[in-house]
């Protein structure tokens, strides 16, 4: 079986968000990057888990400059065999997935994994962004994967409940919590990954038909008020008069 | 629970910009090994610490080891915990790819223990000490032995252990009495008991293998007679692991390190304990020193991890809690947070110059034990001596001048450091062991005065006051560091002449006077030696202050600046008392009675 697996890099949770550049770009001075959690806990490892059941290969693609080196060194040290790395500011997430796509498009993956979504901007797009372009079922938010023969049975999250679907490969699925345990490197695979080939390939042109024209942060948290139990009167003029909640 | 034990920052510091431990590729053995290794291993380490092992430090504590129907019970997330560092193959890694390690540097093993000792001790003592066991059969096993152990212990399923200690032989290794008796089989039967061995037997794992010291039947008495054996728990006949006759009598009750277990061994109690020979008959001694001299510096780590751990408890502690006024404002005025009192502030300096120096020093241990053990001609002699010298320093500092730190880091919470709503009292109560460990303070002043400062001539101190020179040349380039610069080489003029003095004092008056205050000599040698260490760090910060830096690296040196500065104007004036105490001629603990102790 032959597997995709696109990676991200995203800030590290406790990274202090800021803007530059007017507002429309991300600051990323003095901050740390991993991989995309959902990229790497989920989509990743459950593509080294059917290539472990089934042979095959994983490769992991990223777009982005010689800066995300070391997120995609970490893919290989967990396991994935080769990675690409299209060398591009991704600029969007339609950007990001038609330069997947576009390199994807005569090299026969069975399966295209990503995560569900990016812990920076959330926006779960690219997923079924590469499966239009590639003509492939896109299923989403996948928590469970089984393959027989080349037909997939996925469970995904749906609003109350979970959904179960079968498709025939090729297809591609966003992953979602559960789909599968995360690895954290060994040592072994940490030296190993650096004899493991990083393809780093030009970006084809796209006229991306959307731009960032800036950003905001969410307003600043405001200070506890400790209010003494005995005042209720004080609470609830709080409540109505300041947070406006009744 | 805190949210943070450990600067990944400064370890980086240390690594890269201080100590450029990068450079050991030069030497073959390394050459696979550059930043990028380095970085990946750090963040591995930091992943299997938040996930493995810190969110359980504290049950680990409150659901302690116990003993039941023969049986050691642990708690469930031990077992997690050493599979994870086991699987992450963190188990000799710094072994030869040929015998299954990675030939990690040790200077980056360090770093990386560092982090899981200070995530949870009580978790990582475990593979670490399997590890030395291990290290101890594939330097000096048979191929038999090294094929039937290491394999099993290095994946975590059989747990390693030191067996030295008897009931009525701790300290003074030369009485113990355990017997093995030669068989025409080729293994020798092993009677005897072992106490306080750490990790000595828990339910969850397969097998415990024991490294073991005992005398064989007809050897000399005294040191020269004990041998060393590989006694596990079950032995294989023909494929099938039976009992070999290693019974626990029980664990001991623990002031601290409750999830650590220290077992009491019973062995050959039906004359059926199997023991396979390490090395030559009579070489014991000799081959458990290499696995002692690891944990010594092991010991050291947990200490500083223990530190650090505390350190950053108390210091969110100390920016959360709002209490009481500084000096001069009002009543009517809102409290200030508590880390705004002078005094806090300086208990916890204490407490960051402690770790910071402590943890310095043993990477630079480890480095010189890279040098000793890959490096050639010069290099690996000079590395070989200071290596041996600061041993005792490495252990014993982190460990003693670490309880004194959290306790400043339980000062810091009053009342509240004090219960078990925070961590703090369990880290007071764990890190306490480590001065006793591998040979008291007491053992390891002895042996720095009586043997280390003393051995080939006195050149390994003769060496060490040649990297402190060093140091001193490279801080002219930074005149805000004269003062303590001047200061760092006044001190070590002093305690040369006091070496000199007390060296006198053996051939003059006796032995015993020559020791008797061995561990004050200890305490003053450290004294300059983390100050060496602490000064080496600000210069480094102050030439990186000198280039554009973001505004968190520019706090972060400056830090680096006042935590020697610190230790320059309040820990290392200390060393002058030391001085007054050595040199003086009034024999007090020489001359008492026993009677006069009442």
């Amino acid at each position: 079986m032959k597997l995709l697996v696109c990676i991200s890099k995203t800030p590290d949770t406790t990274a202090k968000i800021a803007f530059t550049n007017g507002d429309t770009e991300f600051n990323e001075e003095g901050v740390q990057f991993i991989m995309n959690p959902y990229d790497e806990w989920y989509a990743l490892v459950r593509a080294l888990e059917l290539k472990e059941a089934a042979g095959g290969s994983v490769t992991i693609i990223n777009v982005g400059t010689s800066a995300n080196d070391a997120v995609i060194r970490k893919g290989l040290a967990i396991g994935a065999d080769d990675a690409v790395r299209i060398d591009a500011d991704p600029k969007s997430s339609y950007f990001v997935a038609k330069q997947i796509a576009a390199y994807a498009a005569d090299k026969e993956f069975d399966v295209v994994l990503t995560g569900k979504e990016t812990i920076d901007f959330n926006g779960s797009e690219v997923g079924g962004m590469i499966a239009e372009a590639l003509d492939m079922p896109f299923i989403s938010y996948a928590t469970h994967l089984e393959m027989d023969g080349n037909v997939a049975k996925i469970t995904r999250d749906i609003e109350g409940g979970a959904e179960v679907a079968e498709v025939s490969t090729p297809f591609t699925l966003s992953a979602s919590k559960g789909l599968a345990e995360q690895r954290i490197p060994n040592m072994k695979g940490i030296m190993m990954s650096k004899r493991k080939p990083l393809n780093v390939v030009a970006p084809v042109e796209i006229s991306d038909p959307s731009k960032v024209v800036g950003y905001t942060l969410p307003d600043a948290k405001e200070s506890v008020k400790l209010v003494d139990p005995e005042n209720m009167t004080e609470l609830v003029r709080l409540l109505h008069e300041e947070a406006k909640v009744i | 629970m805190a949210d943070q034990y450990i600067s990944i920052r400064n370890l980086k510091f240390l690594l890269f910009e201080h100590f450029n431990l990068t450079d050991i590729n030069r030497l073959e053995n390394f050459k696979d090994y550059d930043q990028e290794s380095f970085e990946m291993a750090l963040a591995a380490a930091k992943e299997i610490g938040d996930q493995h092992l810190f969110p359980h430090y504290q049950i680990m504590d409150k659901e302690k080891a116990y003993f039941k129907d023969g049986e050691v019970i642990t708690h469930e997330k031990l077992i997690e915990g050493i599979n994870a560092i086991a699987e992450g193959g963190w188990i000799g890694a710094a072994f030869p790819y040929d015998d299954g390690g990675q030939q990690m540097p040790l200077g980056l093993l360090t770093a990386c223990q560092f982090i899981f000792h200070s995530a949870n001790a009580n978790i990582s003592c475990y593979p670490f000490l399997t590890q030395g066991a291990a290290n101890l059969i594939r330097t000096f096993g048979s191929d038999d032995l090294k094929n039937s152990y290491l394999e099993k212990m290095m994946s975590g399923e059989w747990q390693g252990t030191m067996a030295l200690t008897e009931p009525q032989a701790g300290s003074s290794l030369s009485d113990l009495t355990s017997s093995a008796t030669p068989t025409d089989q080729g293994h020798y039967l092993i009677e005897g008991q072992k106490i306080y061995i750490s990790g000595g037997d828990y339910k969850d794992v397969d097998n415990v293998v024991h490294l073991l010291l005992a005398r064989i039947k007809g050897a000399p008495a005294g040191t020269k007679g004990i041998s060393l054996f590989v006694v596990p728990k079950h032995r294989n006949v023909n494929g099938e692991y039976i009992s070999n006759d290693v019974t626990t009598a029980g664990i001991y009750g623990k002031m601290g390190q409750k999830g650590y277990v220290a077992a009491h061994l019973m062995l050959g109690e039906k004359e059926d304990c199997h023991g396979y020979l390490v090395g030559e008959p009579n070489n014991g001694l000799r081959y458990m020193f290499q696995m002692m001299n690891e944990a010594r510096i092991a010991t050291g780590l947990v200490a500083a991890g223990n530190t650090s751990a505390a350190y950053y408890a108390a210091l969110q502690y100390a920016n959360e809690r709002p209490q009481g006024r500084k000096p001069g404002q009002k009543g009517t005025t809102d409290p200030v947070l508590i880390i705004e009192h002078a005094d806090v502030r300086r208990m916890l300096l204490y407490q960051k110059a402690v770790m910071e120096g402590s943890i310095a020093l043993l990477l630079y241990c480890s480095n010189l034990g890279d040098l000793e053990m890959y490096g050639e001609g010069a290099e690996k002699a000079r590395a070989h001596q200071l290596f041996e010298l600061l041993t005792p320093i490495a252990k014993s500092y982190p460990s003693e001048a670490g309880t004194h730190a959290v306790s400043y880091a339980m000062q810091c919470l009053g009342g509240a450091g004090y219960t078990d709503d925070f961590p703090v009292e369990q880290y007071y109560r764990d890190i306490r062991i480590n001065s006793i460990y591998e040979g008291t303070t007491t053992i390891h002043g002895l042996d720095l005065l009586g043997r280390k400062v003393m051995m080939h001539g006195g050149t390994a101190f003769k060496f060490l006051i040649e990297e402190i020179q060093v140091t001193a040349k490279k801080a002219a380039d930074h005149p805000a560091l004269a003062s303590n610069t001047s200061d760092l080489i006044a001190v070590a003029k002093s305690l040369h002449e006091v070496t000199i003095h007390l060296g006198k004092l053996a051939s003059t008056e006796s032995p015993e006077v020559f020791l008797s205050d061995a561990t004050l000599y200890l305490d003053y040698f450290s004294l300059l030696v983390i100050s060496w260490q602490l000064l080496g760090q600000a210069i480094t910060a102050s030439a990186a202050l000198k280039n554009d830096s973001s505004e968190t690296d520019q706090a972060f040196y400056e830090s680096k600046l006042i935590t020697a500065d610190y230790f320059f104007e309040y820990e290392l004036p200390k060393s002058r008392a030391l001085h007054k105490r050595l040199i003086s001629e009034n024999r007090i603990t020489l001359n008492l009675k026993n009677h006069h102790l009442q």
